[in-house]
């Protein structure tokens, strides 16, 4: 499956959840697969996808939260595995979208195309879950376990889009907090 | 329980924050700021501790709990400075997510490791190039107030604001107790 697919599947599975996106093709790739006021784009702050979803699932424990990270930015924050397996949020699910390379940047090979295991990272810090899935249908099954947290390696092909979410930063803010009920306070 | 005996300044922090609306406090440990984790533990059982593994993933938290609804602190060693400059800088000033930054610092006045000189003397002109407010807390009876302004502040204008402590403040022994009978010069050997 590309991570386009993969990323489609992420939105269908996700029902009232919030998705927040690494930056580059997660984020463009997640605006492709169907724009929502709750997704949360990034344009920046490489690595740290997985840690916002993290505090936001840690201050609303009613609701489900999903993170496109990739292979690349997961490497840059590897420590938020051993925070995530250190607090247990039950309503969090890390997806990495791992097609082995820095595509956003070029194509430049990661440590995951030799042999580099996400899974057992996650495992290791106590992510019990932790999945590797290489079909839509698996990725599908593993988004819908019930308690978490998970953490699920999607072995992805690079694709490539064209759309790209709006820029604006601050109106990103604004929309996903008032998709999700919470005016700022 | 046994409550602790916790500097004033220390005391003063955790009021500061608590009165700016901070239920979070997201941190990098740090020997000085034990003193206030120490404090919240005891004292505020509303405020929840969450330990990162970095600088940069605290602010990344931070930035989440925010738009949970939070009002987060984020508490860390100037050295830490250094390694969450990228999380300011594109995550949390252009979205316009504040969060109550409170900095220990090293490489100021009293400093011992000349590791920690070059950053500690860089913290102030850093803040001011990012365009990142900042207050220093100028004596253990004013540390409350200066991180109250500060937290408040970042709040108001969901710009994160910081409130630096200074080592000269930090250093200072629990009122009334000496363990290491040096008068309050106790070396913080982080």
């Amino acid at each position: 499956m590309t991570r386009l697919e993969a990323t489609r599947v992420v939105v269908a599975q996700a029902g009232e959840a919030a998705i927040i996106a690494s930056l580059g093709h997660p984020t463009y790739d997640l605006f492709a697969a169907g724009d929502r006021p709750r997704n949360f784009y990034t344009w920046g702050s490489m690595g740290l996808a997985s840690s916002i979803g993290l505090g936001l699932a840690l201050a609303r424990p009613d609701l489900r939260v999903f993170v496109v990270d990739g292979d690349g930015s997961l490497l840059m924050n590897l420590g938020s595995l051993a925070t995530i397996g250190l607090l247990q949020p039950a309503n969090y699910v890390l997806v990495v979208m791992d097609n082995e390379q820095y595509a956003t940047t070029g194509g430049q090979l990661t440590p995951t195309a030799r042999g580099a295991d996400l899974e057992a990272a996650a495992r290791a810090m106590r992510i019990g879950t932790a999945a590797t899935v290489r079909t839509e249908a698996d990725l599908a099954k593993a988004l819908s376990a019930p308690t978490g947290p998970h953490m699920i390696v999607a072995k992805v092909e690079e694709s490539s889009t064209a759309l790209r979410p709006p820029l604006d930063c601050v109106a990103i803010t604004r929309r996903f907090m008032a998709a999700i009920g919470q005016n700022e306070p | 329980m046994n409550l602790t005996h916790a500097p004033e300044w220390a005391f003063g922090v955790c009021a500061g924050a608590y009165a700016a609306g901070c239920r979070d406090v997201v941190y990098v440990p740090d020997n000085p700021l034990s003193h206030v984790l120490r404090t919240f533990e005891e004292r505020y059982s509303e405020v929840r501790l969450i330990l990162a593994t970095r600088e940069e993933e605290a602010f990344g938290i931070a930035a989440g709990l925010y738009l949970g609804g939070g009002k987060p602190a984020v508490m860390l060693q100037s050295s830490g400075l250094g390694n969450s400059l990228n999380a300011i800088t594109s995550l949390m000033l252009p979205y316009r997510i504040p969060a109550l930054i409170v900095v220990s610092m090293r490489g100021d006045e009293g400093e011992w490791n000349a590791a920690q000189m070059p950053m500690g003397r860089a913290v102030g002109a850093i803040l001011d190039a990012i365009g990142i407010p900042h207050v220093t807390a100028e004596s253990a009876e004013t540390a409350g107030d200066a991180v109250q302004r500060a937290g408040t502040r970042a709040f108001e204008t969901r710009v994160s604001c910081a409130c630096l402590l200074p080592k000269r403040v930090t250093s200072e022994s629990p009122k009334g107790s000496d363990p290491l009978g040096v008068g309050g010069v106790r070396r913080e050997r982080t």
